[in-house]
């Protein structure tokens, strides 16, 4: 014991120091996110006084001028329209091709997830050119469905990868006894697999959905006035009027608070979803 | 050893023959099995290789998109215009030196603060969670909250500069100081991303390893040295890959503070090749610049994992 108690004493002065530098260096990366959330409440005047102002009345009129009084509003719908469509129907298609090549032992299979993977290292610009054309010429540029599909075709690999992992994680002999009881392919899928498998699946849709909510260029190259998604809604306030930071602020953290509850709610994914299934 | 065996074993197979009622090849029951892949893959397909044989064929045309003409055939023009352009060098220049400074400081950062949570103190779950939170904010609303922060007058940088006696300083609109800028930006919003898959790697390792490297007396750096580095080499390679992929498509934050500029200071190739096609509609000429694009990204992808291969061959 009395060789153990001295050990542990410099150890907790270490563990504050270790508390105190972190909490400086986390101070520095919400900094900047407290601004804009303060700044989203508060009034013109509070905002641009040539002194911070630490301590105010909160007050919610640029929220409600930035969804009332412009195209925000609309976009935030089309915003919801665009992720959660296109989440679902790249959950639906990663599950068809990330089930076989998690279960079946076929020749080629990890080539085909390599090749899936492959198409994650294109950049976006290089995507679009063409597809701008293509789209352009069956008349569906400025249309969501445009941004949808790129979006599905944004998310499908990073879907392939992690559904893949969380279809392995599934004991296999739960699935060999439902065939035993003459349960088909499809609805062992359904019946065993998907409900095991719930949660990272859920997952890998929020993930998806965050995806597509924060995603710029295709939808800024893709939409016109009336299938403007958040993103592109944002990207009105470039060249700021007056005064209008304080709205600007408002819209933006409207923008960063779905994928911060999303965030929260895959929490537990969070590394493994962002890596695509390689480290979890 | 194992070869001989494994042929031995399947000699002593042969002679009983095919079984039969099992026919190799023929196996209609599992073909259903994978149908459900076609959706999925023929999207895919319809989404990446049409698209791509697409792009490549309108690289080698003169193309405007705006003046109604029909796509000329001319063969590699584009490409030799490109490697003469100036503002074609200018835009690989700065893309590379904002992929390389960013993800450099990105992962130093990264390491340390990784480290510094890698044993727990009061609070680190809470201060984990509220570092995430930048890497969440989509870049285009980073982008107009970097261009507020860092305003003259109001910004709080300004004003905290002026706190302490420096000066207003204009970060985004001058020509030395915007590309910095941009790159402190991204190391900002994604150093989190690298510190979440390390820190998770390095709570991975068994405590064991390091338990047996304190009883051979190893201080924390060489532990860090010889131990961490080359157990978090994977985990390591995805981060910096994924970062290195990302860091090449900066587009949005350019989008929404510089727009290239001043000047052309900040004009990455994602950025120069939304300007050369969509906003100039030579679409052609932004063809032969994205696949110039895709090359370097593929040639430096492929440096990274080759290294890294060759390197735990060793």
């Amino acid at each position: 014991m009395s060789t153990i108690a001295p050990r542990r004493r410099p150890r907790n002065g270490l563990t504050a120091l270790r508390a105190t530098i972190a909490g400086i260096i986390t101070l520095l990366f919400i900094g900047p996110i407290l601004w804009m959330i303060t700044t989203a409440f508060k009034t013109g005047n509070q905002a641009f006084s040539t002194e911070i102002q630490w301590f105010f009345t909160p007050t919610l009129s640029n929220f409600e001028r930035v969804l009332q009084g412009t195209s925000f509003g609309f976009a935030l719908v089309n915003s919801l329209q665009v992720s959660i469509i296109s989440s679902v129907v790249a959950l639906l298609l990663a599950s068809g091709i990330a089930y076989p090549i998690a279960r079946f032992d076929f020749k080629g299979r990890s080539g085909l997830a390599g090749v899936i993977l492959s198409l994650r290292i294109v950049p976006p610009i290089v995507t679009i050119i063409p597809l701008f054309l293509l789209l352009q010429s069956v008349g569906l540029n400025g249309s969501l469905t445009a941004i949808i599909l790129l979006h599905i075709f944004m998310n499908l690999p990073l879907a392939v990868w992690l559904l893949r992992g969380f279809y392995e994680d599934v004991p296999k002999e739960l699935e060999e006894a439902a065939q035993l009881d003459g349960l088909g392919h499809l609805s062992t899928f359904f019946r065993i697999v998907l409900p095991l498998a719930a949660p990272g699946v859920a997952a890998t849709g929020l993930l998806c959905f965050v995806f597509s909510w924060n995603e710029f260029l295709f939808a800024n190259i893709l939409s016109n006035a009336t299938s403007q998604t958040v993103t592109v809604s944002l990207t009105q306030y470039v060249t700021p009027v007056g005064t209008q930071w304080t709205q600007i602020m408002a819209a933006a953290t409207l923008v960063a608070l779905p994928v911060w509850l999303a965030a929260l709610a895959a929490q537990k994914y969070l590394v493994r979803g962002l890596t695509l299934g390689a480290v979890k | 050893m194992s070869t001989s065996t494994q042929i031995g074993a399947r000699a002593a197979v042969t002679p009983l023959g095919p079984r039969p009622g099992r026919r190799p090849g023929r196996r209609p029951v599992h073909a259903g099995r994978y149908a459900v892949m076609f959706p999925g893959l023929l999207f895919l397909a319809a989404f990446a290789i049409y698209p791509t044989i697409y792009s490549l064929v309108i690289s080698l045309t003169k193309w405007r998109v705006t003046t109604g003409e029909e796509p000329r055939f001319v063969g590699l023009e584009n490409y030799a215009t490109l490697l003469a352009d100036e503002a074609f060098w200018n835009s690989v220049r700065v893309t590379v030196v904002f992929v390389v400074f960013a993800v450099l400081i990105e992962f130093l950062l990264a390491f340390g603060l990784a480290l510094l949570f890698f044993r727990n103190f009061p609070g680190d779950k809470v201060m984990r969670a509220l570092i995430l939170m930048p890497m969440l904010v989509a870049p285009v609303a980073v982008g107009l909250l970097a261009r507020f922060s860092l305003e003259p007058t109001f910004g709080i940088v300004n004003q905290l500069l002026r706190a302490v006696g420096l000066p207003t300083t204009e970060f985004l609109g001058s020509p030395a100081l915007a590309l910095p800028t941009l790159i402190a930006i991204d190391v900002w919003q994604w150093t989190p991303f690298l510190f979440l898959i390390l820190l998770a790697a390095m709570q991975g390792i068994p405590e064991e390893v390091i338990e047996a490297s304190k009883l051979d007396g190893a201080s924390w750096p060489r532990i860090i040295w010889h131990q961490f580095l080359p157990l978090l080499k994977y985990p390591i390679l995805v981060g910096v890959l994924l970062r290195l992929i990302d860091s090449f498509r900066v587009y949005d934050i350019v989008f929404m503070t510089t727009r290239g500029g001043p000047v052309d200071a900040t004009s990455t190739m994602s950025w120069q090749i939304y300007d050369v096609g969509f906003r100039s509609f030579t679409i052609s000429y932004a063809a032969a610049y994205s696949w110039l694009l895709l090359i370097l990204v593929l040639l430096v992808v492929n440096t990274l994992l080759r290294r890294m291969s060759s390197g735990t061959e060793r």
